[in-house]
């Protein structure tokens, strides 16, 4: 039983790393980012090449990844979301084929095999008499010091307030003289950067393979669905209970029923309360 | 309806010209082919809802996956012939069509797409657990009874399955419902302003591409003869149907099937070159920058083309 549940809070403090970058660009441009898999996927295996192939230090490998990262945000605001202004439907299909399109450039460059990440940190620690990796201890750990960073620096510094600005009102925020297109091209450096980061983490607890980036994707949706639209809180609290909900299944049912949880809860939601249990109310 | 002799000429030429393939090609070519038609009537289907109504869907595949395993699970497990195993899978189909308008009814815009994105992924889980005596769990089934043998009579029922749809699907859309769903994708308050059930026709709509869902699903999957959760519940499977729709032209009927076409013999093309999934990133980079250059597809390239053309020339 403690087993379970140090593992649901480990894997609960991932989630929520992984669905922030998610949360920030919905926020923002009201867009749904399908290729946000991607970033993950290309985290992952930049990282792999880098500290794997390449036997570079891992701190290379994961500032990497991050760069990566932030580059293909910062291309595809300034190359698919902003010449498709505003038009959703158009950016969210166009970002489902770039989605398609980044997999099937890592089948040819990396190949069609899974790969194994080696654990970040090596070795397994005893808590309450559970057997914990490392591994996931740190992805944890680190996933908890960039959340807080980001909460700290959406709340404080003057372009996070911006962003907060833009996520309630662009014209408004536009009024008071800050530039939403500028705003919204940082928002998307930055998710990029965080799936970047958090891809890295994911691909040590699962694996590297090219279709790895559909299950984050659909938490991503999940988390910030029921969490509501600009909440960290909320997206915290969700991460929280998809999380727990997967260790459970998994532990008490069966583990291919891992994801049918998370599923019913996204269609529940929707159905019932489409602007999330923590979300300010939008007028469609 | 507003018909006119030439609309009569042009589908009998069409038809005309799918009917002689089978002289001019290989059979390599045919089988290529049969798959562009099996896939031009999931864009059809797609189109119908997504095309018109504006509601996009990314549950296409959960529909036609469960025609295909209806159908599937029916004839293999339960040996009833097939002439009462499609209607069934049709009619099941369009009942799992209800269930997900059910939601639909109350959300717009991206958050439709992602319960039928849910509903897909969901089903896909759920096939794999539920019942695999009957599904056949994650290998799915083979070994499915099919309607006709070789590659050319395989062709000739999908080409005609497909020019029946087709037809039907251009007649529907000159009707006024027709043009009441493309008012839905224009302006939904509008419509419902100017006195019509907005209800009832995103309903008719949803049953309409559940039928062609269905249909085309149960005849694909006697077609094949096995069937698998991986291949029928997969983005890539989406990416496919949806990427047809919109490279050819959303909202045509003509549009769907030319991208198909264009699509699938693009495939074939680049399987020497490239082999495996690879193949997906040419594809994929097309299709992205022709729909960020045209987002009404290819036929409306060729019409600003045409209109341009005869405009220097007169």
């Amino acid at each position: 039983m403690i087993q379970t549940i140090i593992q649901g809070l480990l894997l609960s403090g991932l989630y929520a790393l992984i669905a922030m970058g998610f949360m920030l660009i919905f926020s923002i441009g009201r867009v749904l980012n399908l290729a946000y898999g991607a970033y993950l996927m290309v985290g992952g295996y930049v990282y792999f090449w880098l500290s794997q192939q390449l036997g570079l230090p891992q701190v290379v490998g994961m500032a990497g990844a991050v760069c990566v990262g932030v580059m293909m945000g910062l291309l595809k605001h300034l190359l698919i979301v902003r010449p498709l202004k505003g038009n959703h439907v158009a950016v969210e299909i166009s970002t489902l084929i770039l989605a398609v399109v980044v997999q099937a450039g890592v089948v040819l460059v990396f190949g069609d095999a899974s790969k194994i990440l080696l654990p970040i940190i090596p070795g397994v620690v005893n808590v309450y008499g559970a057997s914990v990796t490392y591994n996931i201890l740190a992805a944890s750990v680190i996933s908890w010091v960039i959340i807080i960073a980001l909460f700290v620096f959406v709340r404080r510094t003057y372009v996070g307030r911006a962003m907060q600005a833009v996520s309630m009102d662009q014209k408004g925020a536009a009024i008071s003289g800050i530039d939403p297109d500028r705003v919204n091209l940082i928002t998307w450096g930055i998710s990029g950067g965080l799936g970047a980061i958090g891809g890295v983490f994911f691909a040590s607890y699962t694996q590297l393979s090219p279709s790895m980036w559909v299950a984050p994707l659909i938490i991503s949706v999940a988390v910030v669905i029921v969490g509501g639209i600009g909440s960290i809180i909320g997206t915290l609290i969700v991460a929280h209970i998809v999380g727990f909900l997967e260790v459970f299944v998994v532990a008490l049912l069966a583990p291919e029923l891992r994801g049918v949880f998370t599923m019913l809860l996204i269609i529940g939601v929707l159905v019932l309360r489409p602007q999330g249990l923590f979300g300010r109310a939008e007028e469609a | 309806m507003n018909l006119r002799w030439y609309h009569a000429v042009l589908w009998l030429l069409f038809v005309a010209g799918l009917m002689l393939m089978p002289e001019l090609v290989s059979k390599g070519t045919l089988r290529t082919m049969i798959f562009a038609c099996y896939l031009s009537i999931f864009a059809i289907s797609w189109d119908i809802l997504s095309g018109r109504t504006g509601y996009i869907s990314f549950g296409h595949p959960f529909l036609i996956g469960i025609g295909a395993y209806t159908t599937a699970i029916l004839s293999k497990r339960f040996d009833v012939p097939v002439e009462v195993s499609i209607p069934i899978a049709v009619v099941m189909t369009m009942v799992a069509g209800l269930i997900v308008l059910l939601p639909a009814l109350r959300i717009k815009g991206s958050y439709f797409a992602l319960v039928t994105l849910a509903y897909m992924e969901l089903i896909y889980q759920l096939t794999q657990v539920v019942r695999p005596d009957l599904t056949g769990g994650t290998r799915g089934i083979s070994g499915i009874e099919t309607l006709t043998r070789g590659a050319v009579n395989g062709y000739y029922m999908a080409a005609s399955l497909m020019v029946v749809i087709a037809i039907a699907a251009w007649l529907l859309m000159r009707t006024r419902v027709g043009t009441a769903l493309w008012a839905i994708g224009m302006n939904e308050e509008s419509v419902r302003g100017s006195g019509l059930s907005t209800t009832r026709l995103k309903c008719f709509a949803f049953l309409a591409s559940a039928f062609v869902a269905g249909l085309g699903g149960a005849f694909y999957v006697h077609y094949l003869g096995s069937i698998a959760p991986r291949a029928l519940f997969d983005i890539n499977f989406l990416f496919t149907i949806l990427v047809a729709v919109l490279i050819g032209g959303a909202g045509t009927i003509v549009g769907p099937i030319f991208g198909a076409f264009f699509l699938v013999f693009l495939l074939e093309w680049l399987r020497p070159v490239l082999p495996g999934a690879e193949r997906y990133f040419v594809y994929g980079l097309i299709a992205l920058v022709i729909y960020m250059y045209q987002p009404k597809g290819i036929i409306k390239i060729v019409a600003d083309l045409g209109s341009r053309l005869r405009g220097n020339a007169s």
